[in-house]
């Protein structure tokens, strides 16, 4: 591929689009004149200039990381990748988009009217337009599904297409999404950056809106409801199944959820009782009519399909097939994936339509062929092979990339299993402008497009989510390999009607409503988690903080109070045995145990594994976060990724500071808690987790810093660091004005109700929190968990300080205060097993009557 | 002749189940040569939700689900059934009807409903993937001139003479090249055994799961495989239909083979599969089945 290149040397040109040689391009027509509805865009860029174009994206950048836009590329936790934006739209101009509109939507119906007679008459095999084996080779052709019928005109609810434009100027299809079409709501998130970063140019360019897809959606998922299951009047509760925090797109899935009103599930979420779904929910099960799923078809029910699979509900299927769950796309349309059938679809088209369709699939060759076959291994160099049945982490293969040891063994390959792939012939995509590194280029790009079943026919986005090559010669176009999402801009001639999700004729609110107080259980759960981490990853850091402030202060600790503090540091983060077995090697140097402590993600109590548990947590959750919220999440995930190197540096002198930014943003986040939640049961937990945990934190900390008393003169000292890891030295000092005093420090710490770190102040919250709670008891006294914790804070406010403060000379240690805190540590745990026995769910995972060793997969 | 089968299956776990969803392939289905007159299901406790019906090969399948906690699983199936005398006898002529390079071509050519629907059993499946072993096997006795149910009849003998009936050696998780290597199994794995010889060669096959009657005729040798349910497989020839053979006792099956339900491979048509929730270490089952004749 060559390209003229157009000199760059002064800024100006960094913004003229060089027109690429020989390629279908979306800007210049081949006669080398721009084409119309381009104009305004490219001017107006050229207006704003390259500095203001680089700000922009820099902008969009910000805006989807604070969002928390990532396409996961492992399933490491801080290896997420922010979603990456080009800052050029793809457009299109409305006539030319009119014809592909009314071509996918044709698409869309054959492919229903496909998917119909797979899963019934099998008419085609019957008539021998296809050939039996395509059908029945193919892992997506689900036996267990024959015969599921859902309510109305459509089975395909939502398809996509991949297109790319090809050598003759027209729009040709590569490939069909059909089992959990993904991409709309990236599609969607794309919008909503680009007309933040671009309001003028957007408003002033006419692009067709998104929300009518949205809309027709909601509609089209409500009216699937099965109608046994409401009565009158009643609404579908509908939710969106994800296969969880690990796959690659769970940001759209959250980001959908949250745009949709719907609740985001899990499979260990839903559970089969009785014949119908639940959701298993603070309020009890609630049943769920309608599933949009993202997870793929064989995994949805391990009872009979893949019986290794822990992202399904088992039983679902039988559910559908007795009418009482609907599930959106129907399991067994990943049938439609086969890329055979591209070979196809003119004859599909012929038998079902009566004519071709307007939309051409690429040229395509099935290997099951005995003709095609021989044109595949005479012509593999010219050809992209493909499987027909798409595999996880699998990619096209380009004959003409392969050396020929490879092309050999591709070859070997097809010929012992030659149902199992097809070959397509390459349609080089054309090439649009993209703006990268602070220059325009030119780049293949491949458009996605969404349909949703309407009534009567199919609906398409306008536009949809474009996706361009790294390089200008890139061949696979895929987010998997890091490529770049465009908005699509479908032009209209004239200014559109504004039509929000709000404004159309869905009339859900009440459902919505309903639906945002019931968060499964696992949601709960993960709030409570989520509160704990960040409470013990703050009392860590609180705690090695003060431990590296008085190691390293201007006057030598006595021996006994350096032990005491490295002792307290093990024990309150429970990174046992650490400085506890008087290792006297560690206790001279003390500094790799320290880092360890802080940065050792493996090692459970490290400051950094308490908070990837509570990134993971929060990642689980994620649509009930704010973005406010979510910034400081980002900020956490960056700092934990350089904190190892960054405390390794510091070590040497105030190795306290590299832990301040950390303790900023879980201050930040605290705050945030506070003002930017909604006040639901789900805030409930996170505060209950945090009250608990923080309450736990301060009693370990008394107990394993005033507890023992040593010989040397290390008391007040013991006093001092329990008041600096608890932000309450300027206050004693304040209002103390002497010496530390034992007596009126643990006054400070225990009971004082104005200090918001006390003991007390923690129970008082912890109290009334729980006391929000839905009473799962089955008589009037109060719940075990309120009794547990009115006991505890009880004990405390009655305690004599005095008393507490005693030491036992003979045992030297405070025995009063060591039997206080000890009931208050046993409690507060048994409130946690409290709270967890009546409000999470236990149930275990599912296993296998009869292991096989079969999966279910073919 | 109408026998009474009875086929009990208990799971005793270690500790409480909560909850489990199930599928069984137990009720007998009709065919041309037999009828199921009646057929009672017993499952304790007493399913929460049950449902019979028709699955994708036309099997008999009931889907329950238990949803109270218990120790003990208790499912127990009675079935009379009626078998047509007229069903192959050993005396059958197999040295007639289309060669194998016949019934070959005529797979690709013949247009038939059956025979499109045949066209499925030559696939590889869950637990049967073709592979060049079993071809190897298979190929002496499948000669291009050779009458094909001869053939296939000549490789039911050979898989009994050459192998080993032996139930310590595999378990249902066996795979395929294992049996072959060690020339051991049991039912289940000689009838996968033949399919998979089969279908290398390109000729459609099923597995079929059923009984076999427990008293042998006097006389008669008792056969193998009694007292448990049984397997073998069936053979598709384009111009004769479907002809079954019994590879673990080197016959055709006739009066005494009852069929309850056929599928790609045994994974189609396990007698009772499910998921469970809790219960502990996954146990084994007791299984009782007991063919009594009521008359003749």
């Amino acid at each position: 591929m060559s390209f003229s290149q157009q000199q760059q040397s002064d800024q100006g040109n960094a913004l003229v689009y060089p027109r690429p040689a020989g390629l279908m391009d979306e800007v210049y027509a081949p006669d080398g004149s721009m084409r119309s509805h381009w104009e305004y865009l490219l001017d107006s860029l050229n207006v704003l200039g390259p500095d203001a174009l680089n700000d922009r994206q820099r902008k969009a950048e910000r805006i989807l990381r604070d969002d928390g836009a990532t396409y996961m590329l492992s399933s490491a936790s801080l290896a997420s990748h922010t979603w990456g934006l080009d800052p050029v739209p793809l457009l299109i101009g409305s006539e030319e988009w009119s014809q592909i509109e009314t071509g996918l939507s044709e698409r869309a119906e054959l492919l229903d009217l496909l998917l119909k007679d797979i899963y019934g008459p099998r008419e085609l095999l019957r008539c021998g337009i296809l050939p039996a084996e395509l059908i029945y080779s193919h892992s997506g052709f689900l036996r267990p599904c024959q015969d599921i019928k859902l309510q109305g005109d459509h089975q395909l609810i939502l398809h996509s297409a991949d297109m790319v434009r090809g050598a003759d100027g027209n729009m040709v299809i590569i490939g069909d999404r059909t089992q959990t079409p993904s991409g709309a709501g990236y599609a969607l998130e794309n919008r909503t950056v680009m007309r933040r970063v671009f309001p003028s140019l957007f408003r002033d360019s006419h692009v067709h809106r998104l929300s009518l897809f949205f809309t027709t959606l909601r509609h089209t998922l409500t009216r699937l409801a099965p109608p046994g299951n409401l009565a009158g009047g009643e609404l579908p509760s509908i939710v969106i199944l994800t296969p969880g925090a690990y796959s690659e797109t769970y940001f759209e899935h959250t980001y959908l959820a949250n745009y949709l009103g719907y609740p985001l599930v899990q499979g260990g979420d839903l559970t089969v009782r009785n014949g119908y779904v639940w959701m298993k929910s603070l309020d009890g099960l609630i049943r769920v009519d309608i599933i949009l799923r993202r997870v793929d078809d064989s995994f949805c029910d391990p009872v009979e399909l893949k019986s290794d699979s822990r992202l399904g509900v088992p039983g679902l299927l039988e559910v559908v097939r007795s009418g009482r769950v609907v599930v959106a796309n129907p399991m067994g349309s990943g049938v439609l994936e086969n890329t055979a059938l591209l070979k196809y679809m003119p004859q599909i088209s012929q038998f079902f339509l009566g004519h071709e369709l307007q939309l051409a699939s690429v040229k395509t060759y099935w290997c099951g062929d005995s003709n095609d076959l021989a044109h595949v291994l005479a012509n593999i160099d010219k050809l992209v092979i493909k499987r027909c049945a798409r595999r996880a982490g699998e990619f096209s293969i380009f004959g003409c990339d392969l050396p020929a040891g490879e092309r050999q063994q591709l070859i070997e390959r097809i010929r012992l299993n030659p149902l199992h792939y097809t070959a397509q012939e390459y349609a080089a995509p054309s090439s649009a402008p993209s703006w990268h590194k602070g220059a325009m280029h030119s780049r293949p790009s491949v458009l996605r497009s969404f349909s949703v079943a309407g009534e009567g026919s199919y609906s398409v986005m306008p536009g949809g989510m474009t996706r361009v090559g790294i390089a200008n010669d890139s061949r696979l176009i895929s987010n998997q390999l890091g490529s770049l999402s465009k908005d699509t801009w479908v032009l209209a001639s004239e200014p559109e009607k504004q039509l929000t999700l709000q404004a159309g004729p869905g009339g859900e609110s009440l459902s919505q409503i309903h639906q945002y107080t019931t968060l499964p259980s696992r949601m709960v759960e993960n709030l409570f988690w989520m509160g704990r981490y960040s409470e013990r990853a703050d009392a860590a850091i609180r705690v090695l903080r003060t431990v590296f402030v008085q190691l390293n202060s201007a006057v030598i600790l006595p021996k006994g109070a350096e032990r005491l503090l490295l002792r307290a540091v093990s024990e309150v983060t429970l990174t046992l045995p650490g400085f506890t077995k008087d290792n006297l090697e560690l206790l001279r140097k003390p500094e790799p145990e320290l880092l360890s402590v802080i940065s050792d993600a493996q090692r459970t109590g490290s400051v950094k594994a308490s908070l990837i548990a509570m990134l993971n947590c929060a990642e689980e959750v994620k649509e009930l976060l704010s973005a406010d919220i979510q910034r400081i999440i980002n900020d956490i995930r960056d700092e934990l990724n350089g904190l190892e190197n960054a405390v390794a540096r510091g070590m040497a002198s105030a190795p306290e500071e590299t832990l301040d930014p950390l303790i900023s943003a879980l201050l930040a986040l605290s705050g945030l808690y506070q003002d930017s939640m909604f006040r639901g049961l789900g805030w409930r937990f996170l505060q209950i987790g945090r009250r608990l945990e923080k309450a736990q934190q301060v009693a370990s900390l008394l107990r394993h810093l005033l507890v023992p008393v040593n010989v040397d003169p290390s008391e007040p000292l013991a006093l001092e660091s329990a008041l600096l890891s608890t932000e309450a030295l300027n206050t004693y000092r304040r209002r103390f004005r002497a010496e530390t005093n034992i007596i009126s420090g643990l006054g400070l710490l225990l009971i004082d109700r104005s200090n918001p770190r006390s003991l007390i102040y923690q129970l008082d919250k912890l109290f009334k929190d729980l006391s929000e709670l839905p009473n799962r008891g089955k008589g009037p006294e109060l719940p075990r968990n309120q009794r547990l914790v009115l006991e505890i804070s009880a004990a405390v406010r009655l305690a004599d300080m005095r008393t507490l403060a005693a030491v036992d000379e003979k045992l030297q240690s405070r025995v009063q205060l060591d039997k206080l805190l000890q009931q208050v540590q046993q409690r507060l745990n048994e409130t946690a097993v409290a709270v967890s026995e009546d409000f999470f769910d236990h149930t275990g995972g599912p296993q296998q009557l009869v292991n096989t060793g079969w999966n279910g997969e073919l | 002749m109408i026998y009474r089968i009875r086929h009990l299956t208990e799971y005793e776990y270690q500790q409480p189940v909560s909850l489990c969803y199930n599928l069984a392939h137990l009720q007998p289905r009709n065919t041309s040569y037999q009828n199921c007159l009646s057929s009672k299901l017993q499952i304790s406790p007493m399913p929460a939700y049950s449902r019979k019906r028709k699955d994708y090969f036309g099997n008999n399948i009931v889907h329950f689900s238990i949803e109270v906690p218990h120790r003990k699983l208790s499912v127990e199936i009675t079935s009379d059934i009626r078998i047509d005398e007229g069903r192959a006898s050993p005396e059958l002529n197999l040295d007639l009807g289309s060669t194998c390079a016949q019934a070959l071509e005529a797979l690709k050519t013949n247009q038939s409903k059956s025979t499109l629907v045949a066209r499925e059993f030559v696939l590889d499946s869950p637990m049967i993937k073709a592979m060049d072993a079993l071809r190897d096997y298979a190929a002496p006795s499948f000669t291009p001139d050779r009458p094909l149910l001869s053939a296939a009849r000549d490789l039911t003998h050979r898989i009994f003479t050459d192998f080993t009936y032996d139930p310590t050696f595999t378990t249902v998780a066996t795979p395929l090249s294992d049996v072959l290597q060690h020339r051991r199994g049991v039912c289940q794995d000689f009838a996968h055994l033949a399919i998979g010889c089969l279908r290398a060669l390109g000729y459609p096959a099923r597995y079929v799961s059923g009984y076999l009657e427990t008293l042998p005729p006097p006389g008669q040798v008792k056969m193998v495989g009694s007292d448990a349910s049984h397997a073998w497989f069936s053979l598709y020839s384009p111009e004769e239909g479907w002809f079954e053979f019994d590879p673990t006792n080197d016959n055709m099956p006739a009066e005494q083979h009852i069929t309850t339900a056929w599928g790609r491979d045994y994974s189609d048509v396990a007698p009772l599969r499910g998921v469970l929730f809790d219960g502990g270490k996954p146990q084994a089952p007791r299984v009782a089945v007991d063919v009594q004749r009521l008359e003749g």
